[in-house]
């Protein structure tokens, strides 16, 4: 046995022809993966020209032996792999790890949301990063997240009467609220002008009651008032639409600084883009449809990744990415977000028979009668129902041989040999 | 013999009139089925042309017998035209979007032109997208009030479910008969049918109204002959006989020019058998009923659902060569060996041709017959002619058997057999074993195989599955044997591995503290079938004894290198490394276990990245299932040597411990107590977002659970940590240090919803409380441990806690039993290809490289396609 | 002033991976290779914002170069429709 080397850059020439021979076969991340861990193997504890050798072939050898076999039916497993421990998920809506001021939906109704593609998630979040200016202090911080936060008028007042005897709507405000939502009493003076109800007038001894002076016609209603109350109740002094609440939070990033981030219950992301003090390219939604209008299908795919294998991650439950990313191709595959469902992936296949062993039997067979469809048989549920091998696996097999072609080959070959003959 | 045919395709459409005569046998004319005598009536709805059924009757239109008689069709003209029920959403598009007058789609010609043209283009090669366009033409079409092409004001056409047209002309809402809804239909264009979406030379619209009734022949609808002599006819057949009856009378009403509202009511009446024949749960119809109110099956009831022809007996089929029953856990057997009982094997056969080799043992099997085993049931003869054993010669037949013939043998040992276990999440659910055949009455199973099928031996039962074919007998043996699903495709990891006295036998037996004598080492290495030398004793004096480390390491091989932690390294039995005195690092050199004790991490079921993992990944299958077979024996033999057990002393704490935690609780209670005045007083600060309640609650629920763990960390300190039921807890064998803590100390918060319980009588949860009580032990704080008992009031607690658990699990299942479903039926078709990609059927590509690198999650190192480090430490791992 | 910058481009964002439009005689080889018709590719539509974005007409092929967890980073294509 030769001796242990600890120069990297020896051992080096010595395995040279080995590690080119491996560079060529491995993909670029695991051949340098392979590289900078020799080299630290070989200054930490030494290596024998023989031993990283060998180290090299196993990962050859290995790496060889991961590789799928075609015919491999991968969707069914990705898809057992991922319903089978959805029997072990939870049930319920917790408190997030550190977001105990709402509810999100996780576990197995979150997942089936996912699948499902829905519109709406049922507890829409957004994660905001703000830029370099905003995000190490807090008060910045905050500014940006009253800039977000959806307020109206009944947020920040205590009360808002209808005042018959003088016609007029009186809006008491509440300091606290005022001051927690960042909003002055002109703001609001200036929104209830907005409203076109009326004359709008500071109480001059209390500055927090404001009046609204109607204008009314010679006859009014009850109801008109009340109108006009929900009207004022309504309006909106600041924010982003469906935004309902925002908070801050923090974390310490790559660079060991605590940097403050937002989160907020309700999306909106097409909005928040554009607000001042975040840091557009790190906004993230857990609204699929909202990235896929607004930032395109592969966003769209990538969200979908990630919100799958978090909840999953959140069950402490181990599952393969590989099967996650099939399910999001899939349904990403048509430049929209499809379903897994009969609404969606299984209700564009091509073959009625396939549609109608899943769901809406009857009316898949009446669609493909008046259609005059025709079902080729090539998936799987046909094939079993047509009592034909099934295409994938062993049954993926079909020799074909055009004998005309055998016919040519062979003459080739006659020819070379007798050629070789003279 | 019948001629065997591959179907190549299935093409859908809807039957002409034509095609419906062309096809039929005979037009059904009376409702009466049988005369006097019991025959059936010709021209009746059992005629003997539609095929025969009983035994020994010969078809009077094919000649056939009753067994290869395919049945023929018969047919019912109809007295006047009636609505398909299944056609009448298009039926009410087409209408929409065509002239009431010349039959043309609403739209210039030009633009139908247009249309068509792009139509061709779509439904070559998009279509999905020729789907769009047709919505997109129909939608348009049916916006337009006056043709384009006649100048003929347009009406709406309005649309009763589920079978009535109205037109709303200017005179009033007028009733579109289907003969007035048949003519118009009958003059589209061909042209101008595709743009609808359908296929004029399948599917001509005017199809979608019925003139003629096709009747299924009487397989498709047998009687049934009751014992007291009856004939109970299906369902289908008293449908079409109250069709017959009706048209039968309205072609009366009609010959006789009796009044129109009569006829309308009979007309009616026919419209509604019709419909409800085919679908007979339609919406806002009132549901065709038996006599006793069972409502009948229609044709649609017939082929829906889970029970219906597609889920129940197309896409999944009963079958023969089956068996159930109980399983029970035998350790002595290989993983992947199943136990069959005898009287099972004696009635599953394999079909075995006879030839020269065999047929000596061919004939021993007849002479044993079906009743003693290892026998044969049957001999099929090289003309095809099946001999049942029962009642034959045996010794005769013994006599003739000659090669060419085959022999339904007996199942024996080494037959392979498909072991399932529902519910069939994976494909690690269906695995195949070796039968052997042993006395009993239940199926018999290596404990290593009960995680795969999430089995236990409460009562599970199995099935069993003998595949007929060599060829699927190989496909078992080669791709489905248990020894190829060790490794789960879910995670790259073990799925099969050691549980429960599996772990705590290797804990045991490679713990430092035992040695073990001459007498233990043979009797352990017996048991686990080791043939080889015993190895020298790791102390010579004052007495030879050795090490359980020494025999686990007979099994390991040679090179083998590995370095962990056990998952008893924690708290204080951590170990960062090798030179640890607690045992707990792992050290294998060379096939030498040196240090550390074996534990789950290290055994155990679904341990990815552990040493059983490298060892089925390094040195494959065979050997995995040789450790499996035999090391793991070793360790359940040691337990029963040993003993293990658990005794109620074992979560015992003494009065010390008992006050320390005490004065936990006690403080604990204190901190709520003030939660609660600081929120009576209206001072306590809300948490964002939340109400005052939910923040006192949040607020309480922190301070209980954080006294729950210090207590947990005192019981844990208090606890000899070598009684078995830590021992199981720490080597992760079974249950948990919360699990202890509940047996020892106290139960802890018990919650509803996840939080405190507090539903019941108004404002408390039972009476035993002051209302408003918002203290710890009003709203499901157990004091008590299982060890102490439980107060009649914390068992109500306890239960209300315990009773969410199990509704949860009820209802989860059903929804990701749904879940998976949905999954499995929108990926079931892809497939990986030669070319690496992954591609639908159709050739609609879906990943470019599977995975996007490639590789089979099965065959990888937990995810990662090659785990440098430890191809590293393989090397080299002897040394460092 | 940096502040004062128009609407945010979404090709920025990072869940947005790199697009790019295949010039014609590429687009062929591509297809070639993985024998396929371009119709059976995953498709992209017009009326995506990236596609938009970067100005892809129905038809065109896109190549995609996504970060990937398993693989680094990979290249992948769609085919532009218009629907």
């Amino acid at each position: 046995m030769s001796s242990l080397l600890t120069s990297w850059e020896e051992l080096k020439k010595e395995i040279h022809d080995m590690l080119e021979y491996a560079r060529g076969k491995l993909p670029k991340r695991i051949y340098e993966e392979l590289e900078s861990k020799l080299q630290k193997t070989t200054e930490e504890y030494g290596l024998a020209p023989e031993e990283a050798r060998k180290i090299i072939e196993y990962v050859l050898s290995e790496y060889e032996y991961s590789m799928v076999e075609p015919g491999e039916p991968v969707g069914t497993v990705a898809a057992q792999s991922i319903g089978e421990p959805g029997t072990q998920m939870t049930l319920r809506t917790f408190h997030y790890a550190g977001i105990r001021e709402f509810n999100v939906t996780l576990g197995l109704p979150r997942f089936i949301e996912l699948v499902d593609a829905r519109r709406e998630p049922s507890t829409p979040i957004m994660y905001i990063y703000l830029d370099e200016e905003h995000k190490y202090d807090e008060n910045k911080a905050k500014e940006v997240a009253r800039r977000i936060e959806f307020t109206r008028v009944s947020n920040v007042a205590s009360e808002i009467d209808i005042d018959l005897v003088n016609l007029r709507i009186v809006v008491r405000l509440d300091p606290v609220m005022l001051e927690d939502k960042g909003v002055t009493v002109d703001q609001v003076k200036k929104v209830l002008e907005k409203l076109k109800l009326g004359k709008v007038e500071q109480d001059p001894s209390d500055p927090l009651t404001l009046y609204i002076q109607l204008e009314l016609g010679e006859s009014f209603s009850l109801m008109e008032l009340q109108k006009k109350r929900e009207k004022v109740l309504n309006a909106k002094i600041k924010g982003i639409k469906k935004i309902r609440r925002v908070i801050i939070q923090s974390m310490t990033n790559e660079e060991g600084r605590t940097e403050y981030f937002l989160v907020t219950e309700g999306s909106n992301l097409k909005e928040v883009l554009n607000v001042p003090g975040v840091d557009p390219k790190r906004v993230y939604t857990n609204n699929i449809h909202e990235i896929e209008e607004v930032l395109g299908i592969e966003a769209a795919r990538a969200a979908l990744i990630r919100e799958m294998k978090d909840v999953l991650d959140e069950q402490g439950l181990d599952v393969d990415i590989r099967h996650i990313i099939l399910v999001a191709d899939i349904m990403t595959a048509t430049g929209r977000v499809r379903q897994i469902g009969r609404h969606g992936v299984s209700g564009e296949k091509p073959s009625p028979l396939a549609r109608a062993a899943f769901e809406m039997t009857t009316q898949n067979l009446f669609a493909a009668a008046a259609r005059g469809e025709v079902d080729k048989l090539k998936g799987i549920t046909e094939s079993v129902i047509a009592g034909r091998v099934i295409g994938v696996g062993t049954g993926m097999v079909e020799v074909r041989m055009n004998p005309a072609q055998v016919v040519k080959s062979m003459k080739g070959v006659e020819e070379e040999a007798s050629g070789g003959g003279n | 013999m019948v001629e065997e045919k591959i179907i190549k395709e299935i093409k859908f459409g809807i039957l002409s009139p034509d095609e419906i005569r062309k096809m039929s046998v005979t037009a059904i004319v009376t409702s009466e089925l049988y005369d006097e005598d019991g025959r059936p009536v010709p021209g009746g709805l059992m005629d003997p042309r539609l095929g025969a059924i009983a035994p020994g009757q010969v078809c009077m239109t094919c000649g056939n017998d009753a067994k290869t008689c395919p049945g023929h069709f018969g047919h019912i003209e109809l007295a006047r035209p009636v609505i398909h029920v299944g056609f009448a959403k298009y039926i009410h598009d087409i209408l929409r979007a065509t002239c009431r007058r010349c039959g043309r789609v609403l739209l210039p010609e030009a633009e139908l032109k247009r249309y068509l043209r792009l139509l061709d283009r779509l439904e070559e090669r998009w279509p999905l997208l020729a789907k769009l366009l047709v919505t997109v033409v129909k939608k348009k079409a049916s916006k337009v009030t006056e043709c384009p092409h006649c100048g003929e004001r347009q009406y709406k056409i309005v649309f009763d479910k589920p079978y009535t047209f109205y037109e709303d002309r200017p005179e009033g809402r007028i009733q579109l008969t289907p003969l007035e809804i048949r003519t118009r239909l009958e003059r589209i264009p061909n042209d101008d049918v595709r743009l609808l979406g359908l296929d004029p030379q399948s599917a001509r619209p005017e199809w979608m109204v019925l003139t003629v009734l096709p009747v299924p022949p009487v397989h498709v609808r047998p009687s049934i002959v009751l014992e007291t002599g009856i004939h109970a006819e299906d369902d289908l057949t008293h449908k079409l006989a109250d069709i017959v009856r009706t048209n039968e009378r309205l072609r009366e009403l009609l010959d006789s020019g009796a009044p129109q509202t009569l006829i309308d009511e009979h007309w009616a009446l026919l419209q509604y058998h019709v419909a409800t024949y085919i679908d007979n749960e339609l919406p806002r119809i009132p549901v065709a009923r038996h006599r006793g109110g069972r409502p009948l099956k229609g044709l649609a009831q017939r082929l829906k659902g889970k029970e219906g022809r597609f889920r129940g007996n197309l896409s999944g089929k009963r079958v023969d060569y089956s068996a159930r029953t109980v399983i029970s856990p035998d350790p002595n057997i290989s993983i992947n060996e199943v136990g069959v009982p005898v009287e099972i094997a004696k009635i599953l056969t394999v079909r075995v041709p006879v030839t020269s080799w065999n047929i000596e043992e061919m004939r021993r099997y007849v002479l044993n017959g079906p009743d003693k085993w290892p026998g044969a049931n049957y001999v099929i003869r090289s003309d095809g002619r099946k001999i049942d054993l029962r009642y034959a010669d045996r010794k005769r037949i013994a006599e003739m058997l000659e090669p060419g013939w085959f022999v339904e043998r007996h199942l024996r040992d080494g037959d392979i057999v498909l072991f399932n276990r529902q519910p069939s999440l994976h494909r690690m659910s269906i695995m195949a074993h070796i039968v052997k055949v042993l006395p009993g009455k239940t199926f018999r199973l290596n404990l290593l195989v009960c995680p795969p099928y999430n089995a236990d031996f409460d009562g599970d039962e199995m099935n069993l599955h003998v595949p007929r074919t060599e060829e699927a007998q190989a496909e078992a043996r080669e791709l489905m044997l248990v020894q190829y699903h060790i490794l789960s495709p879910r995670y790259g990891g073990p799925i099969i591995g050691g549980l429960q006295d599996y772990i705590s036998g290797a804990y045991l037996l490679t713990s430092k503290a035992t040695l073990l004598s001459i007498e233990d080492v043979v009797d352990l290495l017996s048991a686990a079938g080791y043939r080889g030398e015993i190895p020298e004793p790791a102390i010579l004096s004052p007495k030879k004894r050795w090490t359980g480390k020494q025999l686990v390491s007979l099994f390991l091989p040679k090179e083998f290198n590995f370095r962990g932690k056990a998952r008893v390294s924690a708290g204080i039995f951590a170990c960062e490394n090798e030179w640890c005195w607690n045992d707990s690092f792992i050290t294998i050199k060379k096939g030498e276990l040196l240090t550390g004790v074996l534990d789950k991490k290290a055994v155990g079921a679904e341990q990815p990245e552990n040493m059983m993992h490298w060892l089925i990944k390094e040195y494959g299958t065979d050997y995995a299932r040789y450790v499996y077979d035999h090391m793991f024996k070793m360790f359940i033999r040691f337990i029963e040597k040993r003993g293990f057990t658990m005794t109620i002393d074992d979560v015992a704490l003494p009065p010390e411990a008992k006050e320390k935690i005490r004065e936990v609780l006690k403080e604990a209670e204190k901190k709520v107590y003030e939660l609660i005045e600081i929120y009576k007083q209206g001072k306590l600060e809300p948490v964002p977002g939340r109400t005052l309640e939910e923040s006192l609650e949040l607020r309480i629920l922190d301070v209980l659970s954080e006294a729950r763990k210090k207590v947990e960390d005192i019981t844990v300190n208090y606890l000899d940590p070598f009684n078995n039921v830590f021992i199981m807890a720490r080597t992760g064998a079974r249950g948990n240090e919360l699990n202890i803590t509940q047996m020892a100390a106290l139960l802890g918060q018990q919650s509803v919803r996840g939080e405190r319980i507090h539903r019941g009588y108004l404002g408390r949860f039972l009476p035993h409380f002051k209302p408003g009580d918002l203290g710890p032990a009003a709203r499901g704080f157990v004091y008590s441990s299982f060890y102490d008992g439980l107060s009649p009031v914390e068992v109500f607690f306890h239960a209300a806690g315990g009773r969410e658990g199990l509704v949860d699990t009820a209802v989860r299942t059903s929804q990701s039993g749904y879940m998976q479903r949905r999954l499995i039926n929108a990926l079931q078709d892809l497939r990986v290809e030669y070319d690496g990609t992954v591609r639908t059927p159709y050739g609609e590509l879906v990943q470019f490289v599977y995975g996007e690198d490639g590789v089979d999650p099965m065959k990888s190192a937990h995810g990662k396609a090659v785990n440098i480090d430890r191809e590293i430490e393989r090397v080299i791992g002897w040394r460092v | 002033m940096a502040k004062q910058k128009k609407k945010f481009n979404i090709l920025e964002h990072e869940l947005v991976p790199r697009h790019e439009i295949v010039p014609p005689d590429e687009a062929i080889r591509i297809l070639r290779e993985l024998n396929i018709r371009p119709e059976q590719l995953p498709w992209l539509r017009v009326t995506d914002p990236v596609a938009r974005e970067i100005g892809a007409k129905p038809g065109d092929i896109v190549r995609i170069y996504r970060k990937s967890p398993t693989a680094g980073e990979i290249v992948v294509y769609r085919y532009v429709v218009g629907y």
